[in-house]
């Protein structure tokens, strides 16, 4: 009997699984819940490192991903514009990665952009705010060019001005007016789904502070650039994005905000806490179910596996 | 545009533009039932319009710019002064011809060529980016082992403290941190010999470490495989978003 | 020493739109497939030696502007003092040209993958082999995203209050319907495919049959429960048994957890990482030196 409940809780259909699997993760979107998981450190220190940034700064951004990887990145890459924009940050985007990744993330922006026009605030525009510096297939060679002469690396690269409607030189634009080199930039941000994190602190190390947003896979290995003090941010996959916008709705280290035992800086809310919470939190409790899911399914295979182990052993 | 147009586009184009996708999605989740002709259509028409789209963002991102413009100069505007143009970058087409000599039987070691000045250029990167990588990490493994105050087995609780106190408590290594530390520099030694294949390791002790670093590896395989397990749910959680909600609530419903 | 970064307009550069420049670039491309045609007559014993030094030169660039002192706080003016500051100077000029060589040279050569790629379809398709009717498909697709795509950018460099959102045309929403209707959904759905599969397998292959086994499972299931709400429930019940003493604080699932990705992960992942540095850089040095043995030349 042992042996027969075992072998048949081991050999469920697939199909099953499967249908199970699409039901737990698309009835908990329609019903928001909400789940609180304390901040990993190294999304707590990126927050704080980004909101101690003065206004007007630029930041170097490298958005490296496509939709490919959107459930993870994308919500990274939302919540450090939003950020940006409310700070009045500015942003050079460029990739190394996919010659998708250039037009996916003017997209997103122009997404994050008609919700702020909706809202009421000003939106992040291209040319003032924010330039994109194109695909470079190269990822090695253009990132010791930045780290050597980052004019030179981003040099003839045009954009229009939407004051004349003319194509200008991007080092004319307010976002790159004042950068001559890699160091004038406040922080490397490094959005990605690929080995550009490594080929970044390869090339920019001990140039200018540098940030990796990595997918969930790339977390446990990208865990060794923040422990050795490589990076001074790290978010990893949806749950990173969750963090940042938790931080983004609370603050860090101040009243009324989370509390951090490890990260002794503090970083007030945003100032303008309309549509901050986003793809972060809206997928992260249909993952709750999905790795519930995950766990029983493993527990009951291994359930089967031992009773059918008992049952042969009893005859 | 014809104004019709405009308008019929203007109300409709929004479910359209969604509603290919959820074609798409659709095609391609029904292989998960079993090979059909329907994903095979859907599969060729990503790849189509995939290698497409990726001609096209090679021209406009990066040769357009990067080679185009910088071989032929841009004439002076009223905004920007001439850009003398680099004649010599004219060279880069003969040398990426010489990739398709791979497709020639007689002649595919010129293709090697283009190949031989990439990897070359990557090779002679690996010193510098190697140090960068992993010189800080190997410094990081540095820990003290060894205690330096038995006053308390933890580390005292800093609350309520004054500078010096908590800056007298942070400059002492207590046999909690020392044990820990232990902990972390045996795994990695652990790790390490497992991949000494160099010489044959006899001695009880060195199996035993051998052992102990295959035990280690499994713990960071199974973070690896958490981790993995985290994104593959959140790229399904983001599909099911977009038929569920962005298509079928916001779309066909027109729910907020 | 001159190269191809000066400011100055010299031996290298042209005054744009000029039958100057014009000649120069037309004389290089010739020159460069005289070049071309000088190699496909080169005979066979050479060719390795060719293939190797091209390799070794280029990688001698970045060893050199790795290890050549480099010059500090160089203003545009700076002119080079000694020998050892020519060659310095020389070498920070030329980085940006040759990561530009580089960059144009990895475009070229990925479009090799999309000219592969066409011309097995196409070949299936003249040919009429079997299901050449996904290949007709594949081809209309590529020819339609390229028009639309091309046709797009152009248009947006041309009117700007395109990318603003007014005033689109039929090339407008035909690119952005096949990219981001199409393409990116299509992308995401492939990618997410594998979740079903990862769960059916562990279902079926994350069995406890070995201590290995174990430990791995055991880690896996640590990470996954410190991504999920019992966290915070367990924690809240430990600090409320705790109360003041700091050592039972220490068994909040946080605080395991985080010791146990500080203390066994991070090591453990810190010993697979230099293993395979130690490969990189000793591969890094076999192919700088040409010492791989690819296949025959």
């Amino acid at each position: 009997m042992a042996k027969i409940i075992g072998d048949k809780l081991q050999s469920l259909p697939k199909y099953w699984l499967f249908a199970i699997l699409f039901l737990v993760t698309s009835i908990p979107l329609f019903h928001p819940l909400s789940v609180p998981t304390p901040p990993d450190d190294g999304s707590a220190d990126l927050y704080a490192h980004l909101m101690q940034v003065p206004a007007g700064s630029t930041i170097l951004l490298a958005s490296d991903w496509t939709n490919s990887t959107r459930g993870d990145s994308k919500g990274q890459f939302v919540a450090i514009i939003k950020i940006l924009a409310d700070r009045k940050l500015k942003a050079a985007i460029y990739s190394t990665a996919d010659a998708q990744a250039p037009r996916v993330a003017r997209d997103t922006i122009a997404e994050i952009n008609a919700v702020r026009v909706k809202n009421g605030q000003p939106p992040y525009s291209q040319w003032n705010d924010w330039v994109s510096l194109g695909f470079y297939p190269s990822a090695e060679g253009q990132l010791s060019s930045i780290a050597t002469d980052l004019r030179k690396a981003f040099a003839s690269k045009t954009e229009q001005n939407p004051a004349t409607g003319e194509q200008q030189d991007v080092f004319e634009s307010p976002v790159l007016q004042k950068i001559y080199k890699l160091s004038d930039c406040a922080l490397s941000f490094t959005i990605t789904a690929s080995k550009t994190s490594d080929l970044t602190v390869e090339r920019l190390l001990h140039k200018t502070p540098l940030v990796l947003m990595v997918t969930g896979v790339m977390g446990p290995q990208t865990q060794n650039y923040y422990y050795s003090g490589q990076i001074v941010g790290l978010a990893i996959g949806v749950k990173g994005a969750y963090d940042l916008e938790t931080l983004m709705a609370k603050g860090l280290n101040v009243p009324g905000g989370i509390v951090s035992t490890k990260i002794p800086a503090s970083a007030p809310p945003l100032s303008n806490q309309t549509d901050v919470q986003s793809i972060g939190t809206l997928f992260y409790p249909p993952l709750q179910f999905a790795l519930w899911l995950l766990i029983i399914m493993v527990v009951i295979g291994n359930v089967g596996m031992a009773l059918s182990k008992m049952g042969a052993q009893s005859k | 545009m014809n104004p019709g147009m405009q308008d019929f586009l203007n109300a409709w184009y929004p479910l359209i533009k969604l509603s290919a996708g959820v074609f798409g999605t659709v095609g391609l989740y029904s292989v998960l039932y079993k090979e059909n002709k329907f994903y095979r259509f859907v599969e060729h028409l990503y790849l189509g319009l995939a290698g497409g789209y990726s001609m096209i963002a090679l021209w406009t991102e990066t040769l357009d710019d990067t080679w185009y413009s910088k071989m032929v100069g841009k004439a002076a505007t009223h905004a920007d002064a001439a850009v003398p143009g680099m004649w010599a970058y004219a060279i880069l087409l003969p040398i990426g011809a010489m990739g398709y000599f791979v497709f020639s039987k007689k002649h595919n070691w010129i293709a090697k060529i283009p190949i031989g000045i990439i990897l070359g250029l990557y090779a002679g990167q690996q010193v510098q980016a190697w140090w960068n990588h992993y010189g800080p990490q190997i410094n990081k493994c540095m820990q003290p082992i060894f205690p330096t105050t038995l006053a308390s087995f933890t580390v005292p609780s800093k609350v309520g403290l004054s500078p010096a106190q908590v800056t007298a408590i942070n400059q002492n290594i207590y046999p909690s941190q020392a044990l820990s530390n232990l902990i972390f520099v045996a795994t990695i030694l652990c790790v390490l010999s497992y991949f000494l294949f160099s010489f044959e390791l006899k001695s009880k002790f060195f199996k035993g470490m051998t052992r102990t670093g295959r035990l280690a590896l499994m713990i960071g395989f199974g973070a690896i495989f958490g981790s993995t397990v985290l994104m593959r749910f959140t790229l399904l959680i983001d599909r099911m978003y977009f038929i569920c909600i962005e298509w079928f609530k916001q779309g066909i419903l027109h729910m907020r | 020493m001159e190269f191809l970064a000066q400011t100055d307009p010299g031996f290298w550069f042209g005054q744009p739109e000029t039958m100057d420049l014009r000649i120069k670039v037309i004389g290089c491309l010739v020159f460069g497939f005289v070049l071309l045609a000088v190699l496909l007559n080169v005979p066979s014993r050479w060719r390795k030696y060719i293939v190797g030094a091209i390799t070794f030169f280029a990688g001698l660039f970045w060893i050199l502007q790795f290890f050549w002192p480099q010059p500090l706080h160089r203003s545009p003016t700076d002119l080079p003092a000694n020998p050892k500051e020519v060659v310095s100077f020389w070498l920070d000029d030329a980085v940006p040209v040759v990561s530009d060589f580089t960059s144009i040279l990895t475009a070229m050569l990925t479009l090799l993958g999309i000219f592969s790629l066409l011309r097995v379809h196409l070949g299936r398709l003249f040919k009429m082999q079997k299901d050449w009717a996904f290949s007709l498909v594949l081809a209309i697709a590529f020819v339609c995203q390229a028009t639309f795509s091309l046709w797009d950018y152009y248009d947006r460099k041309a009117n700007p209050q395109i990318t603003a959102g007014h005033g689109w045309h039929i090339q407008n929403y035909m690119s952005d319907l096949l990219f981001d209707g199409m393409v990116q959904q299509f992308e995401a759905a492939m990618f997410s495919m594998i979740a079903f599969y990862i769960l059916s397998a562990a279902y079926r292959a994350f069995r406890v049959r070995s201590p290995e086994a174990s430990v791995l499972l055991g880690a896996a299931l640590i990470v996954m429960l410190s991504y999920m709400g019992v966290v915070t429930q367990w924690d809240g019940f430990v600090k409320s048994m705790a109360g003041s003493n700091q050592f039972l604080l220490n068994f909040q699932l946080s605080v395991i957890r985080s010791w146990i990705k500080d203390f066994v992960q991070t090591p453990s992942i810190m010993g697979i990482e230099f293993g395979i540095g130690i490969g990189t850089i000793s591969m890094g040095l076999r192919l700088w030196l040409s010492l791989e043995k690819t296949g025959n030349i």
